[in-house]
């Protein structure tokens, strides 16, 4: 039976996660979220060892758990991320120059072969990948709604805050939606298990989908007129600026990454 | 949607720089454009709802090669336009790479390879209808072309770039990743054909979305009726 899938993480649980829990990571300010993300984005960019990726990995995966997040939901929204990477890095493995691990098998196009190079590529991809989906997932696991709303409002350029703020509040809607038009159509007996045989079926769904958010819109645009609009959603939340110590803790991350950069270019072994 | 198929951290520095620079220059000029054109609350509102509907479809997963999601990006490019089509895929890369899906730093590379698939599918669906073609072989080919150009610049930006860590040449990296991008083009047939049956609902109930009729005329005829 298809419903939606579990692989994709449920904006709603995430939100849910964040407004009706309270760990460590619920109280670390959300601006230092925001530098802790690109911190590590530039550190899995920067760093070229595979047990140095590992290492990193791990600290953000016990402060996930540090953070009382799911450990069961996390392994099932590392599929896509997992599918990617073997997608690209799988073949990689097996072309990357070096020793083969246990012989070369040989085929008519030539041998065959995962070799060390390929393997320690996969992992490090696999870890580079897992570090920031894992710290993403926390962060927006822990950062309530409308901190969310407003640091789209001042990060992005107008018109796009707009737009963004839109999406955001109308997700949550739009995923209901979807869900109340499958569960319609199983419940009259349809087989959605099968996409071609399902096609038209499949189209309606998403038809209607999209066809309630443009009505929705419409209707939107009514409402918001009639409130006087003028280019600018207000927002009524306030996200202060981080306290000294995060604020340390974010431009150290930066100061180690950046040193590791300068170290490795400079050709000083570690 | 094509994506590219690479977690954080794939990429040298010096290539991600390049791509979010590639990818900040073409939603400034989107956004210049808007700008300039004076933006309407109905296209603000239309985008919003519209990202969040392509994120929510992302949700649903279709039993093709053990499942498939998709964002229906061509689709989204056919009924917003291109100018709103590059906003919409920007918005929805922002909240997948909240989710863990694709990646904060490649949010360049991906709306770039997003934003390209909307505005292809975008003209070939006028240039198609402006051909007489009948609703559904114009916004299925439409929708194939755009989101196999989108395939194709997602390899050809992995290509370019190279893989972090990876010592193959160039040459056997772009065989790694053909089988990637011709994956991709599977998959954008199945998705251009869906957006195929999606438009041709879409017009059968709203014709003025699909430019069939005027919106005009359709908000007088809907006074009356209502």
């Amino acid at each position: 039976m298809t419903t939606l899938s579990n692989h994709v993480p449920d904006p709603r649980l995430i939100t849910a996660f964040a407004e009706r829990r309270d760990g460590p990571l619920h109280r670390v300010n959300p601006w230092t979220k925001v530098g802790i993300v690109g911190a590590l984005v530039l550190a899995v960019t920067v760093f070229d060892h595979v047990v140095l990726l590992a290492g990193l990995y791990g600290v953000v995966l016990a402060a996930y758990g540090l953070a009382g997040l799911p450990y069961r939901r996390l392994a099932g929204w590392y599929t896509l991320p997992l599918l990617f990477i073997v997608s690209v890095a799988g073949p990689l493995a097996f072309l990357e120059p070096g020793t083969p691990i246990g012989g070369a098998l040989s085929t008519p196009v030539g041998e065959l072969s995962v070799t060390w190079s390929g393997l320690v590529l996969l992992c490090e991809l696999s870890f580079r990948s897992l570090t920031v989906v894992t710290f993403t997932l926390a962060a927006s696991m822990t950062t309530k709604y409308t901190a969310v709303a407003y640091m789209l409002g001042r990060l992005l350029p107008r018109p796009i805050d707009q737009v963004a703020l839109l999406t955001y509040r109308f997700t949550f809607v739009m995923v209901e939606t979807l869900e109340d038009l499958v569960k319609a159509v199983l419940t009259r007996g349809a087989n959605l298990s099968e996409f071609w045989s399902n096609r038209r079926l499949y189209a309606r769904i998403l038809g209607m989908t999209m066809l309630s958010a443009i009505e929705q819109s419409e209707r939107l645009v009514k409402s918001m007129e009639a409130r006087g609009y003028d280019g600018d959603i207000t927002l009524y939340g306030d996200v202060s600026r981080p306290p000294l110590r995060e604020l340390l803790v974010v431009v150290g991350s930066y100061a180690v990454v950046v040193g590791y950069a300068a170290v490795s270019v400079t050709g000083v072994g570690l | 949607m094509a994506h590219i198929h690479l977690g954080e951290g794939s990429f040298p520095l010096w290539a991600l720089v390049l791509w979010t620079l590639i990818g900040a220059g073409l939603i400034s000029a989107i956004v210049y454009r808007i700008r300039n054109g004076g933006i309407k609350t109905r296209q603000i509102a239309l985008a919003g709802i519209g990202a969040a509907a392509s994120f929510a479809v992302f949700q649903l997963n279709i039993p093709v090669w053990g499942g498939i999601h998709m964002n229906l990006t061509g689709l989204v490019g056919i009924l917003a336009g291109p100018l709103l089509g590059g906003l919409i895929a920007l918005v929805v890369n922002i909240f997948s790479a909240a989710l863990g899906h694709g990646a904060v730093g490649l949010l360049g590379a991906n709306t770039l390879v997003n934003a390209t698939e909307a505005i292809i599918a975008y003209y070939a669906f006028k240039a198609l209808m402006g051909m007489d073609w009948d609703v559904f072989p114009a916004s299925a080919s439409a929708a194939t072309l755009g989101l196999s150009a989108g395939a194709v610049l997602m390899g050809a930006i992995i290509v370019i770039s190279g893989v972090n860590g990876s010592a193959l040449p160039r040459g056997d990296l772009t065989i790694a990743v053909a089988g990637l991008v011709g994956l991709n083009l599977g998959v954008a047939v199945i998705e251009g054909i869906l957006t195929g049956f999606v438009v041709q609902f879409l017009a059968s109930v709203r014709p003025d979305l699909v430019g069939l009729t005027d919106q005009e005329t359709r908000e007088e005829s809907t006074g009356v009726t209502a």
